[in-house]
């Protein structure tokens, strides 16, 4: 048995050897690590846009006349996974940039207990939790961490506003027992209450549970006019099938999670005629249009899942700061840059292979760039917070249909009058 | 509460099913299998398969038995899938645990169960995907029983409760009626000596593997057919079905069936007296108490 140790040890530092020399024969590469749920189905797309900018980047001539290597992992949407999936990243591919993940409840670990103590840079294209911006506050994520997905509390604002709107009088929270769910869950009730809906309750749904009819039942006791869902899919069919099944209202709003065709095909179409979903948007600029089409383009189909504009975003502008802080710069060096990428006084430059160009161009002689890209024209606050403008969506017989666009001056509007 | 005692029952009919086979293994080849719960999900997916499979051959099977969602399809599915459960129960325990059996203690079984258990999960996300699957995509409606207190039921829900029973009682007769079931008690009771009594050792161990897989396979489909099919049925399950086993105190079926119920019902309930996200938590603080009180548990026998 040790002989086999031994002798594995060997083999793999022979291995070890060979790569290196391999590498040192071709021109050389950064590594960047891409950690998104690929084997969900809305995860997928987005772990396939941030590879598109990995490809487009090279095309432009790489990170710092470097090709960029995207190693993508999959996190299966499970903390434990993903945390398991960065610390590889980190520790064996020696990645000094993270991309990912999706949901807040496994993006806080792995940035409070992988990347941050690591001092590798994170951005993330779809984690929406408050409780980020605390953890970025608080100095604990030491000025590595940014996304590109605008705070909860947008959408948790928006359910309320749609509530009002629908003439909803009494609603129950459902959420996801994780710190995303309980995150907008919160502020969802917050927000109802402030427009006068009476919440009858807030219900935690926990993860990987037999059966959610308990849940579903201690729900109808209260009879709410309506149903607010902060939940994912998994969780979201086995509820509301069951909250339907038991005679439930289907009169439900949902927070963009929701946005996934498996919903739609399990809990059917035929029930999910007085759902409306809730998402954050990209502003209507020529820049997020060019994006639809230049994805069209490449993948044969309209974006339509949650967080593919936002995917585009985070892996373009750390990509971008990558270059301009150079090929052997460690994560804190990365994110000093990411300013020069979104500055508003910078050289406005497209979100395609040539402006991608020609914006190294402008990086590499110390100017400064603003970043026109799928959600506009982006830019951080100092907790690496961005905001958007919001969209309600329904289910219709192709997918998902955007029903109504609500401006960011409308949102913050409303989110100022409730507070 | 009555809704919610009755929903603990429905529930704890399928834990239920799901924990005889596991007291069974438990006793007789004495590890905890972690892998065991994965038993479900070969059985619900293999159901999956074969219900599609006549479906598509035999429409006539797909016609539902209403008021149930369940179809002709189904019920033949579940049928062969019981049988192939219990097969690949058999298969497991040749590849994995009869080799380890031979050479090394409990504590390694244990471990093998976990890799067991990643590897046969893994293997259903690589064919099936993450995505919930559903047999019927009908959502079963609830019947109302009483207006106030408000008490709902969905008939699919009785059947399930029906089925398990009748599988049980099968069991039971099986167990107390046939020399094999002697035979396999006296197994379990002292393997030793039911050798030297002219028992087969390796063909009661199969015939375990067998009973216990097919039932997980019921359980797997019933709850599928109750709630939805995605490949984390094995780890939903896992829990609960350990807790019912060491309730009702290890070897013991009735026992098992007997904890299946305790576990479900005090699930339900939970929600009545703790907030919504801590529920969970009872089937750690059932085993719990039960080991503090009654370490043997509630059919055990005391082997101190």
């Amino acid at each position: 048995m040790k002989r086999h140790i031994l002798g594995l040890a060997g083999a793999s530092a022979l291995a070890i050897g060979l790569q290196t020399g391999a590498a040192l024969a071709q021109d050389c590469s950064v590594n960047v690590g891409t950690l998104y749920p690929t084997s969900v189905d809305w995860g997928r797309p987005i772990a396939e846009t941030a590879l598109w900018v990995g490809e487009m980047i090279n095309e432009a001539g790489g990170v710092d006349g470097c090709d960029v290597n995207m190693i993508l992992r999959d996190d299966q949407n499970d903390g434990r996974v993903g945390v398991d999936a960065a610390r590889s990243l980190v520790d064996i591919d020696q990645v000094q940039l993270l991309i990912g993940t999706v949901s807040s409840g496994i993006t806080i670990p792995i940035l409070t207990s992988v990347t941050a103590p690591a001092g590798v840079m994170q951005m993330s294209c779809c984690s929406s939790s408050t409780r980020l911006t605390e953890i970025a506050a608080s100095g604990e994520a030491r000025g590595l961490w940014f996304r590109t997905f605008a705070t909860a509390d947008v959408q948790a604002a928006v359910a309320a506003m749609l509530a009002r709107d629908a003439g909803i009088e009494s609603i129950t929270v459902v959420y996801k027992n994780d710190d995303w769910g309980q995150d907008i869950g919160r502020m969802a009730a917050a927000a109802f209450e402030a427009v006068g809906i009476e919440v009858h309750a807030s219900i935690a749904l926990n993860d990987a549970q037999p059966s959610y009819r308990a849940e579903a039942t201690q729900a109808l006791r209260d009879q709410p006019g309506a149903l607010y869902l902060a939940l994912y899919p998994t969780e979201g069919i086995s509820f509301v099938r069951e909250w339907l099944g038991l005679g439930g209202t289907s009169v439900m709003i949902g927070a963009n999670s929701l946005r996934s065709d498996d919903f739609r095909t399990t809990v059917g179409l035929a029930n999910l005629g007085d759902f409306v979903g809730t998402d954050t948007s990209s502003p209507r600029v020529p820049s997020a249009e060019a994006f639809v089409d230049a994805y069209a383009a490449h993948f044969g189909s309209a974006p339509s899942g949650p967080g593919l504009s936002n995917s585009f975003d985070a892996a373009a502008i750390a990509l971008l700061a990558y270059h301009a802080a150079g090929r052997d710069a460690t994560g804190a060096e990365i994110a000093a840059q990411v300013p020069r990428v979104t500055d508003p006084d910078g050289e406005a430059i497209p979100a395609t292979v040539e402006g991608f160009a020609r914006a190294m161009e402008v990086l590499s002689e110390g100017g400064s760039v603003s970043y026109q890209g799928a959600t506009g024209a982006v830019t951080f606050d100092a907790n690496g917070n961005v905001s958007a403008p919001a969209v309600s969506w329904v289910f219709d017989d192709s997918g998902m249909a955007e029903q109504r666009y609500i401006s960011l001056e409308e949102v913050s509007g409303f989110m100022a009058s409730i507070n | 509460m009555i809704q919610s005692i009755l929903d603990g029952i429905l529930t704890g009919a399928i834990i239920s099913l799901g924990a005889i086979g596991l007291t069974l293994i438990m006793h007789m080849l004495r590890f905890a299998n972690f892998a065991y719960s994965e038993l479900l999900a070969i059985g619900a997916y293999a159901a999956l398969v074969f219900d599609r499979l006549f479906s598509a051959l035999v429409p006539v099977l797909d016609q539902a038995f209403a008021p149930l969602t369940l179809t002709g399809a189904l019920a033949l599915s579940m049928v062969i899938a019981m049988l192939l459960t219990g097969l690949s129960a058999v298969i497991i325990d040749w590849l994995v645990f009869r080799r380890i059996r031979q050479k090394a203690d409990p504590l390694s079984m244990v471990f093998a169960s976990f890799g067991v258990a990643l590897i046969i999960r893994n293997v259903i996300v690589l064919i099936f995907g993450h995505h919930a699957q559903l047999y019927s995509q009908e959502i079963a409606r609830a019947t109302i029983l009483s207006f106030d207190p408000l008490i709902l039921i969905k008939p699919d829900q009785v059947f399930v409760l029906a089925l398990a029973l009748v599988l049980m009682l099968a069991l039971h007769l099986m167990l107390t009626r046939t020399t094999f079931g002697f035979a396999l008690r006296a197994v379990a009771e002292n393997p030793a000596l039911a050798q030297v009594a002219g028992v087969r050792l390796t063909t009661v161990i199969a015939a375990v593997w067998i009973i216990a897989g097919s039932l997980s396979a019921a359980a797997g489909t019933l709850y599928a057919l109750t709630n939805q099919l995605n490949p984390m049925i094995g780890p939903v399950f896992l829990l609960p079905v350990f807790a019912a086993t060491i309730v009702g105190g290890i070897g013991s079926v009735y026992g098992a069936v007997l904890g299946g119920f305790i576990v479900g019902i005090a699930s339900g309930l939970a929600l009545l007296v703790l907030p919504s996200g801590y529920a969970p938590a009872m089937p750690f603080l059932i085993i719990l108490a039960v080991l503090l009180v009654r370490p043997q548990g509630l059919f055990g026998e005391d082997q101190r």
